[in-house]
C-alpha cells in the first residue's frame, strides 16, 4: 500500500471543513445562525478551503524533503475534524427562540435604526417596535391594521408576547423585541416557541408603565418557522 | 436517554459561533502563510523596535494592516513569534490589533456615533492593555512564556547574538533545522500550503473547543442575570467583563452588541466590555494556548482582567 503523505491528510481535512461551510450555506441553516451580510463570506471561505485542498494535491512545484509520511498526529487531527464535520452536517441547528430571548435583555436600540415608515399593514413586528420607540404615544397607532409574524415568548409578569430576535453578527448576540397581544379568552394560550401569523387591529391597554400598544387579533394562524427568522 | 432541554439551543449557538469565526481564522492563516512565502525568514519583523514602549506600540500599529478579528490575529502573531520578532512587538500585535484596525474602529463609530469619547477611549484603552500585558509577560523568561514548539522555531530565527548556544537546540550542527540564512530563501509554494493547512486544522480544532465552551456557558448562564448585577459602578464593570468572556463574539461586531445594553450600564462597564473581549474570552482560550504556556496564559488573562477593571473604574470616575 502506498504511503499516505501528511499533505494528503491535510488536503482531506481542508476539504471537509470547506464542505461543511458550503453545506451550511446551501441548506439554509445560515439564515438561522448568522446575519445575512456574513453568508457570502462563509460561502467564499468554503470555496477557498476546497481550492486549497485541491492545490495541496496538485504538483504546484518542488516539495521539500521535510514533508514526509503522515504521522499519528495528522491522523488524529483528521479523525477529530471528520467527527465534527459529520456532527455539523447530520445535526442541523434547532434552537428554542423563547429560551434564547428569555435569557437576554430586550433590545433597546430599535429606535436608532428606524429609517422610514411603511404603511401599517406592511409593517413587520420589528417595524412596529421601532416605530413605538420613536413615537412613545401608543394612542397615535390605535385602530391601525396589522399583520405580523413571530414566535410566542412567555412573560413572567403577564401574557405572552409575539417576539422576534434581532442579530448583529450571529445567534450568540441575538436580542429580543416583542409586542403585546390580547389573546382570545375563549382559547388556551399558545405554546412557547410556536410561530404565529396574526392579523388584527392595534389598540391601547393599561400596563405597569402607563399604556402600551396591544394587537387585538382577528385571525391567528400557526405557521412554520420562516426561512429567515432573524432580523437585522 | 433524553437529551437536556438546553442542548439544541447550545448546539445552535455553537454552530453560529464556529461558522462565523471560521472565515476569519482562514483569513489569518492565509495572511500568515502569504507573509512567510513573500518574506521568508521575516527579517523585517526582527527589525521591529525592541524598546519597552515603542515595541508594543509598533506591534499594535500593525493591526491597521490586518483588518481581522482576534481569531485571525492568532496565526499572524504566531508567525511573528516564530520569525523572531521582538516579543513586545508580537504580543502588542496579538493583544491590541483586534481593536486597532479600521473595521473595528469603523464599527465602533457606527454603533456609537453620539459617544465620540468611546471612539477615542477604545483604541487608547486597547493600547494601554496591550502595553501593560507586554510589560507583565516580560517578567517571565521566554522558556516559561511560549509553547516549546513556538520557542524552538523562534530560537532558530533569532540572531546568534540574542540566544545562547544552549538555548538554540539546533540550526548550527546537523542537517535538520534550517539556519536563518537558509530560511531566507523562498520556500516552495506547496510547503507553505502544507504548513498553513496543518496550522489551520489545528487552530480549527482549538476553535471548536472554545466555541463549545462558550455556547454551553451562554445557554446555562442567563445573560439578564449578569446585566442585573450591573447597576453599581464596580459591579457593572465586573458584570460586563464576565459577559464579554462568555459571549465570545468578534471584535468587529461587538460594538453593535454592546449597543443593545449600553443604556443599562455605566460608561466604564461599556468600555470594559469593548476592551476585554478582543484580548481574552472563552472562545480564544484554546487558540491562545497554542502560543502561550499555561503560566503565560494565566498571567495574560489575569493582567487583562485587572487592567480592564482599572480602566473601567477610571472611566466611571471621569464620566459619572
Amino acid at each position: 500500500m502506498a504511503t499516505v503523505t501528511a499533505t494528503r491528510l491535510r488536503a482531506a481535512g481542508l476539504a471537509l471543513w470547506g464542505l461543511v461551510l458550503l453545506r451550511a450555506f446551501a441548506d439554509g441553516r445560515l439564515a438561522l445562525l448568522l446575519r445575512d451580510v456574513f453568508h457570502p463570506l462563509v460561502n467564499l471561505a468554503g470555496m477557498v478551503l476546497l481550492m486549497l485542498a485541491v492545490g495541496l494535491l496538485l504538483p504546484l512545484g518542488r516539495q521539500s524533503a521535510t514533508i514526509g509520511p503522515a504521522r499519528r498526529r495528522d491522523w488524529l487531527t483528521l479523525a477529530a475534524s471528520t467527527l465534527i464535520a459529520l456532527l455539523l452536517v447530520l445535526l442541523p441547528p434547532n434552537p428554542s427562540f423563547a429560551d434564547l430571548a428569555q435569557q437576554r435583555p430586550v433590545d433597546d436600540t430599535a429606535d436608532a435604526e428606524l429609517t422610514f415608515v411603511l404603511p401599517p399593514a406592511q409593517r413587520s413586528l420589528t417595524d412596529w417596535v421601532r416605530l413605538l420607540r420613536n413615537q412613545a404615544d401608543p394612542r397615535l397607532f390605535s385602530g391601525e391594521p396589522a399583520s405580523i409574524s413571530g414566535f410566542v415568548l412567555p412573560r413572567e409578569d403577564g401574557q405572552p408576547l409575539l417576539a422576534r430576535l434581532l442579530v448583529r453578527c450571529c445567534l450568540a448576540d441575538a436580542t429580543p423585541v416583542g409586542l403585546a397581544v390580547r389573546w382570545p379568552s375563549d382559547r388556551p394560550l399558545p405554546k412557547r416557541d410556536q410561530w404565529l401569523q396574526i392579523e388584527g387591529v392595534m389598540a391601547v391597554q393599561a400596563a405597569p408603565q402607563g399604556e402600551e400598544l396591544v394587537l387585538v387579533p382577528r385571525r391567528i394562524q400557526p405557521i412554520q418557522r420562516p426561512r429567515r427568522p432573524l432580523e437585522p | 436517554m433524553v437529551a437536556p432541554a438546553w442542548l439544541p439551543t447550545a448546539w445552535a449557538l455553537f454552530q453560529g459561533l464556529l461558522i462565523e469565526a471560521m472565515p476569519f481564522l482562514l483569513i489569518g492563516v492565509l495572511i500568515s502563510g502569504l507573509a512567510s512565502w513573500l518574506a521568508p525568514g521575516g527579517q523585517w519583523l526582527r527589525k521591529l523596535p525592541t524598546h519597552p514602549l515603542l515595541g508594543p506600540l509598533a506591534g499594535a500599529a500593525l493591526g491597521f494592516a490586518l483588518p481581522a478579528c482576534e481569531c485571525g490575529n492568532v496565526p499572524v502573531a504566531r508567525r511573528m513569534l516564530v520569525a523572531g520578532a521582538p516579543l513586545d512587538g508580537a504580543l502588542g500585535f496579538l493583544f491590541a490589533a483586534p481593536v486597532l484596525n479600521p473595521i473595528v474602529i469603523a464599527s465602533t463609530w457606527a454603533a456609537f456615533p453620539d459617544q465620540p469619547w468611546l471612539l477615542l477611549a477604545r483604541p487608547l484603552g486597547a493600547v494601554v492593555v496591550a502595553f501593560s500585558l507586554c510589560r507583565l509577560l516580560a517578567l517571565l523568561p521566554e522558556e516559561q512564556l511560549l509553547q516549546p514548539d513556538v520557542l524552538a522555531e523562534r530560537r532558530l530565527n533569532q540572531p546568534l547574538s540574542a540566544v545562547t548556544l544552549l538555548q538554540r537546540r539546533g540550526g548550527l550542527v546537523g542537517p535538520e533545522p534550517a539556519s536563518p540564512a537558509v530560511a531566507s530563501t523562498r520556500p516552495p509554494l506547496l510547503d507553505v500550503l502544507h504548513h498553513s493547512s496543518g496550522e489551520l486544522l489545528q487552530l480549527a480544532l482549538l476553535l471548536v473547543g472554545g466555541c463549545a465552551l462558550a455556547a454551553m456557558v451562554q445557554t446555562l448562564l442567563p445573560r439578564q442575570l449578569l446585566l442585573q448585577l450591573g447597576g453599581a459602578p464596580t459591579g457593572s464593570i465586573l458584570a460586563l467583563m464576565a459577559l464579554s468572556l462568555v459571549i465570545s463574539v468578534c471584535s468587529s461586531v461587538d460594538a453593535f452588541l454592546a449597543l443593545s445594553f449600553a443604556a443599562q450600564v455605566t460608561p466604564g462597564a461599556l468600555l470594559a466590555f469593548l476592551l476585554l473581549g478582543p484580548v481574552i474570552d472563552l472562545k480564544l482560550v484554546g487558540l491562545l494556548g497554542l502560543l502561550l504556556r499555561p503560566k503565560g496564559l494565566a498571567l495574560a488573562s489575569g493582567g487583562a482582567l485587572l487592567a480592564v477593571l482599572l480602566i473601567g473604574q477610571w472611566v466611571n470616575l471621569w464620566r459619572l
